[in-house]
């Protein structure tokens, strides 16, 4: 190991926009890299972003940028020819991914053949001697484990989206370094067809100022209603977390989290919902969070800032009469 | 024609109860856990069967487990599994995702297999890494979070969740692996006299041996991958509780939204 500890972030970016998830690589791959007397910096890759690279250096971090026909959009057979490059040309230490569905897809097959350890999903990251300490959360998010990973090869590791403060815009411009790299069309596997954009016929909850969620905690698809009365009496929407939609009890559009919409509401509240990850992402920076639930070690309790330890079904209809003057 | 669908099950702990520290501090407390089959593997099992149902072929329902799994195999056998086949891999917590792709890699490339199914996810470690591992030792091309899969000549057309709520289309020549999203389809229950017979059903074991490796340390990477710590996650943003009878706490909400200025009225 004499080359030292760089940290190489991989870009994530579709239809000309860069994921906000990059900064946070950025930011915890700097943090890593300087502890270890290193040096943090980007891959960017894809076909035509050459402004996508001055945007990311202007976070103060280098850009390599591979430019490929084979890579305009992402497949993980063309990032994995291409990142083979780019990492024996930058020798990374950690290779930092989004754990996102582009970042999920990818590391782990880079795992699988590069022979090299994966840990996925981390809430953070640090460097203690030469081993990454990976800290997750599983289990629902009711528990936390710290795992110990001590390599040769480079460390692949996800982050979980919003677990770090992204880096900022910084004074000076960073380089571009353009890498060439040859990709093979015909190794790619899989093969990009199109976007299919969800068709919007329906209210935008994430236009609303109230937004009243509701979760498996309600149990029967005729107990909505109850939740929609709260709802309407707060003149907010209706949401749902992803169990319901999935039960198609509610349409897609009206469900809040990671593969649905992201709301910032005044005021979010969430019934019978327990808080997993991909509902808390769409969710946690709404004005005041009230959450009932009638587990108290749920996670929704973690980014609420109130919690009703309750049966959902009971203390709705409780609060609407509450709310229409007192019973 | 015909389709060889292998599926890929995990066992994991209901996620729905509370969890202890095991007395090591290194794992949770498994005693008196109650296990079930992951959530996301329920609809990679049920897509399976129904594209066996549509196109014809098999469906393989493989497992990396304790004996424990057994009842989760025969569940999948009931529900329209063919065959089933568990790794004898004993490690309760199995921790490192590399590993124990590794043995399914081994464990299914043994068989034919035009499609090979696992969840996006597991419930306990959530990692989403186990699908991609498996066809990168494979060597077989993949898509993770699929919403929908239509087979065609050759291959695959397939629909992937993206952020947002966007699906990214694409296609895969077979063989191929998909890591299936929830809401897929509506997974069956099982009809009873499928559940009698599947109790009868054979379930055949693979040994280390049986996959040319004298042990299953011989399946890890060039790597050293431990637990640190287990623990109950730190409060960070704890919600202020509001206490008392669902009366109560009804009337102290209503107040808390007046006096926020939600509610006029």
């Amino acid at each position: 190991m004499t080359t030292g500890g760089n940290v190489l972030a991989i870009a994530e970016h579709r239809e000309g926009k860069i994921a906000g998830s990059t900064y946070e690589l950025v930011a915890k791959g700097r943090e890593l890299a300087t502890g270890m007397g290193g040096s943090v910096r980007a891959a960017l890759l894809g076909k035509g972003v050459a402004s996508l690279a001055r945007e990311i250096a202007s976070r103060g971090v280098e850009v390599l940028l591979v430019e490929h026909e084979a890579l305009e959009t992402y497949t993980p057979g063309g990032y994995s020819q291409a990142l083979a490059v780019i990492s024996a040309v930058s020798k990374p230490r950690v290779i930092l991914f989004a754990h996102s569905a582009q970042g999920f897809d990818l590391a782990p097959r880079l795992a699988a053949e590069w022979n090299a350890p994966i840990v996925a999903n981390c809430v953070d990251l640090a460097m203690e001697g030469g081993s990454l300490i990976a800290s997750r959360r599983i289990l629902n998010d009711k528990m936390a484990v710290e795992l110990s990973v001590t390599s040769e090869q480079p460390y692949l590791a996800t982050l979980r989206p919003g677990s770090v403060k992204p880096a900022g815009p910084s004074a000076g411009m960073a380089p571009v370094t353009p890498v060439q790299v040859a990709v093979d069309p015909a190794k790619n596997g899989r093969t990009f067809l199109g976007y299919e954009k969800p068709q919007v016929q329906d209210i935008d909850i994430a236009a609303a100022d109230v937004v009243v969620s509701a979760g498996r905690g309600i149990q029967k698809r005729e107990n909505l209603a109850l939740i929609e009365q709260l709802a309407k009496a707060l003149g907010g929407v209706l949401g749902a977390s992803r169990p319901l939609t999935d039960l198609e009890w509610l349409p897609k559009t009206r469900q809040v989290g990671q593969s649905g919409k992201t709301v910032h509401p005044k005021l979010y509240i969430a019934c019978g919902i327990s808080g997993a990850m991909q509902h808390v992402a769409g969710m946690k920076d709404a004005g005041l969070i009230i959450a009932i639930n009638t587990d108290p070690s749920a996670p929704i309790f973690e980014v609420a800032h109130y919690g009703v330890v309750a049966n959902v079904l009971e203390f709705v209809p409780a609060l609407v009469r509450e709310l229409r003057g007192g019973s | 024609m015909p389709l060889n669908v292998v599926v890929c099950l995990k066992q994991v702990p209901n996620p729905d109860l509370q969890f202890q520290p095991s007395s090591d501090g290194k794992d949770i407390k498994r005693e008196a856990v109650n296990y079930k089959t992951n959530g996301a593997d329920e609809y990679a099992l049920e897509e399976a069967v129904r594209l066996k149902e549509k196109h014809g072929g098999t469906v393989t329902a493989i497992t990396a487990g304790p004996k424990r799994t057994e009842q989760m195999l025969r569940e999948a056998m009931a529900k329209g599994a063919d065959a089933a086949v568990r790794a004898g891999f004993e490690d309760p917590a199995a921790v490192d995702p590399f590993q124990v792709a590794r043995i399914l890699a081994a464990t299914l490339g043994k068989r034919p297999h035009d499609l090979v199914l696992t969840g996006v996810q597991s419930d306990d470690y959530v990692y989403s890494a186990t699908g991609p591992l498996i066809a990168g030792f494979l060597n077989i091309p993949h898509a993770s979070v699929v919403t929908k899969v239509e087979v065609q000549e050759g291959g695959f057309k397939v629909w992937r969740e993206l952020e947002g709520g966007d699906q990214e289309v694409v296609s895969l020549p077979k063989p191929a692996l998909l890591t299936v999203q929830f809401g897929i389809n509506q997974p069956r229950y099982a009809p009873l006299p499928a559940i009698m017979r599947a109790s009868r059903q054979p379930i055949q074991e693979m040994k280390p041996s049986d996959l040319g490796q004298p042990s299953w340390d011989g399946f890890r990477g060039p790597y050293a991958m431990s637990v640190r710590q287990v623990s109950p996650p730190a409060a960070k943003g704890r919600a202020e509780m509001i206490p008392g009878k669902v009366g109560d706490q009804a009337k102290a909400v209503a107040q808390l939204l007046r006096e926020k200025g939600l509610f006029r009225g």
